[in-house]
């Protein structure tokens, strides 16, 4: 089976799923035909309830995830790869190691994939400082608390210059108040540096604010049930947001389709 | 502080009321010098047996069994512990035949060991690493075994050679627990040691102890004790402090 990739001279499309669909044993369907592209310099999430398959999509694009089932799946026309250069994922857990400090957890990304001691820490202390812990260079995790962790980690994925980011509820384990900071955080460093994001995640006031589109998925089989375009205008500010009818609008919408597919799963 | 200061002066006052009172004790007949010693005679005998240069001998003895079965068993144990942790299949091959290893009291081989080794150095040290070797294996494993799933995902993702997951990741992150096997293996190196030279040995203060003991000269029985005694507390003290500073990050 081949397919041939649109090439789109205007916007290139830096991932592309056609038709893929997964399934454990023969029988139990994880994901049944997704279709999705997502464009360079595009902001997406995956939103829908947990078990959907949100996260395997998202570990399908990251190369964890072998491509054993149907259709196709491209990140730059290829095969996604695990540890390619091109790709930075992002835990839900910030998967920091205690035994290093801020900095050497900010540069560990760029050192296991290489690079020479100069050039991983004067990185991580750029990107430490642009997500302002820039004096806690040298903290050990254990004396930072869990949103700096988040912060460290996010340092650790800016500072690998990768296009495509891969995040899976990278703010799921945080207090509400933190997680606004983080997401305000991402919001502008991802105006900074112009990545393409694929972003994994149940609350979809998040998502609404950090994305250009977000995908609803159904619960299992995990299914695309609509993929709603989220037209405002950049920069954001997550507090500005919250006053924003639009922003409320595009919740509701949302959270109609989210709860369509659980009728729709239960029935 | 306060603590800290009750403590101080709580030993100032607790150890020569003790050592006072069983020096009386000796003086008044209530406790027999012949069979339990006396605080005077002790430190006699200490004086005249490190004077003589005798303790010193016995002394490097020791220490020199201790630590070379400590080096040898603890670096084997590394070792297999390595071989274990990257094949599963080995460990499970070798678990039963360690298992029976372990559970035996190796004291017990020590009369097979001198017969083998003679009575010189080598049989003290194949007693005292075959009780640090198991105790090391353990922890190496177990260490190695500890390391997150998350740190494992991330280095995958990052595209990590197995040598730097290994170097940067899983032996670091391990080190606390190999440490802690480490220090209690230190410790029943010098016991496998003392034990084996008790049964038979050329020198070494367990061999000192037992023709004291069998001379029955209760003083110098009790000085070798509190030798070995103070020569644990600063083996433990000196591994502890190493281990405080290698995981000083948790």
């Amino acid at each position: 089976m081949t397919f041939v990739f649109p090439i789109d001279g205007a916007t290139k499309n830096k991932v592309v799923v056609r038709d893929y669909s997964l399934s454990f044993d023969g029988k139990n369907t994880i994901l049944d035909k997704i279709n999705f592209e997502v464009k360079d310099g595009e902001f997406i999430s995956l939103v829908g309830p947990s078990g959907c398959g949100k996260t395997t999509l998202l570990n399908l694009l990251a190369g964890i995830v072998p491509l054993i089932g149907d259709g196709d799946i491209k990140i730059n026309g290829e095969d996604p790869e695990i540890g390619s250069t091109d790709v930075a994922y992002m835990l839900a857990r910030d998967s920091l190691f205690p035994w290093r400090t801020a900095l050497g957890n900010a540069g560990f990304g760029l050192e296991a994939r290489g690079a020479v001691k100069e050039a991983y820490q004067s990185k991580a202390i750029k990107m430490l400082s642009e997500v302002g812990l820039k004096d806690f260079a040298n903290a050990y995790p254990k004396e930072l608390s869990h949103g700096m962790r988040q912060r460290v980690a996010l340092a650790r994925t800016f500072s690998l210059d990768a296009q495509l980011l891969l995040m899976d509820e990278p703010f799921g384990a945080l207090d509400a108040q933190t997680k606004l900071q983080l997401e305000d955080l991402l919001l502008s460093l991802c105006h900074q540096f112009k990545h393409t994001v694929v972003f994994v995640t149940h609350d979809l006031a998040e998502a609404v604010a950090l994305s250009d589109r977000v995908l609803v998925m159904s619960s299992r089989p995990g299914k695309i049930l609509a993929d709603i375009s989220i037209d405002l205008p950049r920069p954001r500010s997550i507090r500005e947001l919250q006053k924003s009818q639009k922003f409320h609008e595009l919740y509701s919408v949302l959270w109609t389709y989210l709860e369509e597919g659980w009728v729709r799963h239960e029935g | 502080m306060k603590d800290k200061q009750f403590l101080i002066v709580g030993h100032l006052l607790l150890a020569p009321i003790l050592i006072i009172c069983w020096e009386l004790g000796a003086n008044l007949g209530w406790i027999n010098p012949v069979f339990y010693g006396q605080p005077s005679g002790i430190l006699k005998f200490l004086i005249k047996h490190s004077n003589s240069g005798a303790l010193w001998t016995d002394l490097g003895w020791t220490l020199a069994g201790t630590f070379l079965a400590f080096i040898i068993g603890s670096t084997a144990a590394l070792i297999t512990g390595l071989i274990f942790v990257q094949f599963p299949r080995v460990e499970k091959l070798a678990e039963p035949y360690f298992n029976a290893l372990n559970v035996m009291p190796r004291l017990a081989l020590a009369p097979l060991f001198i017969l083998w080794f003679g009575l010189g150095l080598t049989s003290k040290v194949a007693v005292g690493l075959s009780l640090s070797f198991f105790i090391v294996l353990s922890s190496t494993v177990a260490g190695m075994r500890g390391v997150s799933q998350d740190h494992l995902t991330l280095c995958k993702t990052l595209g990590a050679k197995p040598t730097t997951i290994f170097f940067k990741v899983t032996l670091p992150g391990a080190i606390p627990i190999i440490f802690s096997g480490l220090r209690l293996g230190l410790i029943y190196s010098l016991l496998g040691v003392v034990g084996t030279e008790i049964v038979a040995s050329q020198h070494g203060i367990g061999q000192t102890i037992t023709s004291l003991a069998t001379s029955f000269n209760a003083n110098g029985v009790m000085a070798l004790v509190f030798v070995l005694a103070f020569l644990g507390v600063v083996i433990v003290r000196l591994m502890t402090s190493i281990e405080i500073y290698l995981s000083r990050w948790k």
